[in-house]
């Protein structure tokens, strides 16, 4: 008996002991590890590691389709954010309601079926019908095919129409398939081999890709929603491009030989809501000086790392239509100043007073984005400094909270894409307009819902783009929130990945140009 | 046989009982709980819509009516086997969790087995080495199991095991060696409680006069040990596992999404945070009845171990 517990124990130590001598065997074991993955899959393969799982890949219902490589849209927005044309190859708008599109020639479903006008018909009948959201904001009338040319007629003028093709759902798949959420027949370069729910994608290359087949032989995208274990993947060698990092993992990435970080403004910006119904908010010269407290050049380079851009309006600075000014700087004595001539005079206990009247915030915000309590706190912290209390109050279910208890909180900590297809139509409706979707603050400037109403309806560009710059003046001087910054898009990126860098819209992730060594 | 019957016809009357208690707590629980599923289906965050479009579909979903009829009205189609579809994904909540089911149970399987490579040998230890060096040895690895969070404890098998040492993958699902981080992580979690339990029953049981009498007889320590002491305190381990299974099935979720095993986590941890209210009363209907199944069969495995055992009588 003593034996055999001696055995055991002896074990069990010689267990922990191998555990404690890996630590000084990590530094060989380590700088080999990267190696180790490439040399092990010369073959032309790739592993990105996405944060959003997915539970189908119907390209009509899922973004993974189109990010994926599997499925294409119409049109792009390509890396100056601009619309461009992909599967269509020229397009007319022939009234106010009527789009011709001419679809490229040559272009084939992974069956070997041509792609034409009827097939594009098609496909979009079916994402009417099985995507309710994507499907009224198109508002399409009826479709027409003939030949390689597709006419939409919408439901009323909506000059966006164009601009809402982009969104990954639009994509052009092949209808009269079974399996479309697990194997669904597009036009992209890669073609589905196995699909794991919220697990992993396999791809394999398909060979006659009409804009030339791809460099990679097979594609592997993976999920997983804990930003360390995708960093930890990146370091073994088991993921090459790994997306969403969280600025705290970098360091080791950063120093490592063989891999790299690359980051790009996103299209998201994080803000601070304004909440109309309040008298005391409603004052533009209260929210000039709530403004003017805002830091963003802490809120960038301290709380984000520098891994994000301070915001001078909704829209990334990369877009026509976004305001050129530079972002406003922290200024304490200009807040002071502007609250003084709005009537506020600190009592004695230091805090702002007007009619008897302590300005006493709340502001709400959630850990849903780790940041924005940061931010909270040390907006709190400044405006501590002239005189205004605030109390923060940690939400779970933000949404509903804004909504829902519209009288309990002043300010609030929020995050919007803000132009997710390359023109800011969906904001001013969805943000500024009183019955907007994402409108809890009951902004309703008069002026503003005067020119959304004229973007609706205006169909050049380059009006359009006038237009939306007015009105970002206009937010930008009422200032219904406080834009405070766009946060970076972070990935880490082996070096033996080339010709691939990751863009500000996240849509298109895998391509036919990417490569591996 | 009829003890058998009996202990199964009980059951499965708890059984009902038990289903129609817990989902209206849970149907009540999930309707008091600010925020509904409007806002993803309607997928606001993407595309333009206004708060005339919610209002509109809340009541096309029915989400504006009493919540007794919304509960009445859920429990009539589960009544004919229907558990409805995700208000989000349009699949049908049983063909969304039978699909993953089967992950989900494979690595509880494999964190037993980790937990029994574990708990016995160390359990054993403690118990016949009582406050010796080897038990405080036990009793320190169960103290360190049982204050590590398994999320973190993952993180760390995955540093050092698949970064340090580059021998096993950092996640999915694949081959054998998939499945030794996330076992290891889920059986070492559970192994503390295991460990303590098996060495306390152990110490009384080593002193009974059965022991004593075993002993007395001549028969070698090792088979007193093995055969008759330890085979009787088995029985509250498995009175212990029969009661924490749920526990353990709302543990495995932490280390599924940590490991990006595709079982049910990563499905109701979404569900729970975009209110799909089939989705969550599905799943709360289907654990609920295999955690009384797993009871039934710890009944069941009490009559295995050991047939003197009536219940009622002897309380473990």
């Amino acid at each position: 008996m003593k034996k055999h517990l001696s055995l055991y124990i002896l074990v069990v130590m010689l267990l922990a002991i191998a555990a404690g001598c890996t630590n000084s065997d990590s530094n060989v074991s380590k700088s080999g590890t990267g190696e180790n993955a490439s040399s092990e899959q010369n073959d032309k393969s790739l592993t990105l590691l996405f944060s959003f799982s997915s539970k189908t890949i119907d390209p009509h219902q899922d973004w993974m389709g189109v990010r994926a490589g599997i499925a294409e849209t119409l049109v792009k927005i390509d890396e100056n954010l601009e619309i461009q044309p992909w599967l269509a190859e020229s397009w007319v708008q022939n009234d106010e309601k009527t789009w011709t599109f001419k679809i490229k020639d040559g272009v084939t479903f992974h069956d070997g079926t041509a792609v034409d006008a009827q097939a594009v018909k098609a496909s979009f009948e079916r994402l009417l019908k099985v995507n309710e959201a994507i499907g009224s904001s198109l508002k399409i009338e009826s479709i027409n095919a003939d030949g390689q040319e597709v006419t939409f007629v919408t439901k009323e003028i909506y000059p966006a129409f164009l601009s809402e093709l982009v969104h990954t759902n639009a994509s052009i798949v092949k209808v009269d398939e079974e399996n479309i959420d697990s194997k669904p027949i597009a036009t992209g370069p890669f073609l589905v081999s196995e699909f794991t729910p919220e697990s992993e994608i396999k791809l394999e290359r398909y060979n006659d890709y009409w804009d030339g087949a791809a460099k990679l032989e097979n594609v592997t995208v993976k999920f997983n929603s804990d930003g360390n274990v995708r960093a930890l993947a990146l370091q073994s060698g088991e993921a090459d491009i790994a997306y969403h990092l969280p600025p705290e993992t970098l360091d080791p990435i950063e120093a490592s030989e063989q891999l790299r970080v690359e980051s790009v403004p996103s299209l998201r910006v994080h803000f601070m809501l304004y909440n109309n119904a309040k008298p005391a908010l409603q004052d533009v010269n209260v929210r000039k000086a709530l403004d003017l407290l805002v830091n963003r050049e802490v809120a960038v380079n301290e709380i984000m790392n520098g891994y994000a851009t301070a915001a001078n309006g909704p829209f990334n600075q990369e877009f026509a239509f976004a305001s050129q000014e530079q972002p406003v700087a922290y200024d304490q004595a200009k807040a002071e100043a502007l609250l003084k001539e709005a009537g506020y005079e600190k009592n004695a206990e230091e805090l702002l007073e007007k009619d008897g009247k302590v300005l006493e915030l709340t502001l709400a915000t959630y850990q849903g984005r780790p940041e924005l309590p940061l931010i909270a706190q040390y907006y709190q912290a400044e405006a501590a400094k002239v005189g205004i209390k605030i109390n923060i109050v940690t939400i779970e279910n933000i949404d509903s909270y804004l909504w829902e208890q519209q009288n309990e909180w002043d300010l609030a900590t929020y995050s919007n894409l803000s132009a997710p297809r390359g023109d800011g139509g969906y904001f001013f409706n969805v943000a500024y307009l009183p019955d907007g979707a994402l409108n809890p603050g009951q902004i309703n400037i008069p002026e503003l819902n005067d020119l959304t109403k004229q973007l609706n309806g205006t169909v050049d560009l380059n009006e359009r783009i006038e237009l939306q710059k007015k009105a970002v003046a206009i937010v930008q001087e009422q200032l219904p929130q406080s834009f405070i910054l766009h946060p970076h898009v972070i990935v880490g990126v082996n070096d033996r990945v080339k010709n691939w860098k990751p863009g500000s819209e996240e849509y298109y992730l895998i391509t036919n140009k990417m490569d591996v060594e | 046989m009829r003890r058998v019957l009996s202990i199964i016809g009980s059951r499965l009357i708890q059984l009902i009982i038990m289903v129609l208690v817990l989902s209206f707590v849970t149907f009540l629980l999930m309707k008091i709980t600010p925020g509904d599923p409007i806002r993803a289906i309607l997928k606001v965050d993407d595309v333009a819509s206004t708060t005339v479009d919610e209002e509109k579909l809340r009541k096309e979903y029915g989400f504006d009516e009493p919540i007794l009829s919304q509960y009445s009205n859920w429990l009539l189609n589960v009544a004919q086997l229907d558990l409805g579809e995700s208000v989000i994904s349009k699949k049908p909540v049983f063909e969304l969790i039978s699909d993953r089911l089967p992950a989900t149970v494979s690595l509880a399987i494999g964190g037993l087995i980790v937990l029994f490579i574990i708990a016995i040998p160390l359990g054993v230890i403690g118990a016949v080495y009582e406050d010796r060096w080897p038990d405080y040895i036990s009793r320190f690895i169960a103290m360190i199991g049982a204050s590590i969070p398994s999320f973190w404890l993952g993180l760390l098998l995955i540093y050092f095991f698949s970064l340090q040492l580059n021998l096993l993958p950092v996640m999915g699902k694949g081959s054998f060696v998939h499945y030794i981080l996330p076992s290891v992580t889920l059986g070492i979690a559970m192994a503390p409680i295991y460990i303590r339990l098996l060495r306390e029953r152990l110490i009384s049981t080593l002193q009974s006069p059965y022991i004593e009498a075993a002993k007395a007889r001549g028969l070698r320590k090792e088979r007193v040990l093995f055969f008759h002491a330890l085979r009787g305190s088995l029985i509250p381990l498995v009175t212990m596992f029969g009661l924490s299974i749920g526990s353990l099935l709302g543990g495995i979720m932490v280390i599924e999404i940590l490991f990006s095993w595709p079982g049910m986590g990563d499905l109701i941890v979404q569900a729970v945070l975009q209110r799909d209210y089939p989705v969550i009363q599905g799943y709360i209907l289907i654990i609920g009845i295999l955690v009384v199944m797993t009871n039934l069969l710890v009944d069941l495995l009490y009559l295995l171990i050991n047939p003197q055992i009536k219940q009622g009588k002897e309380v473990v």
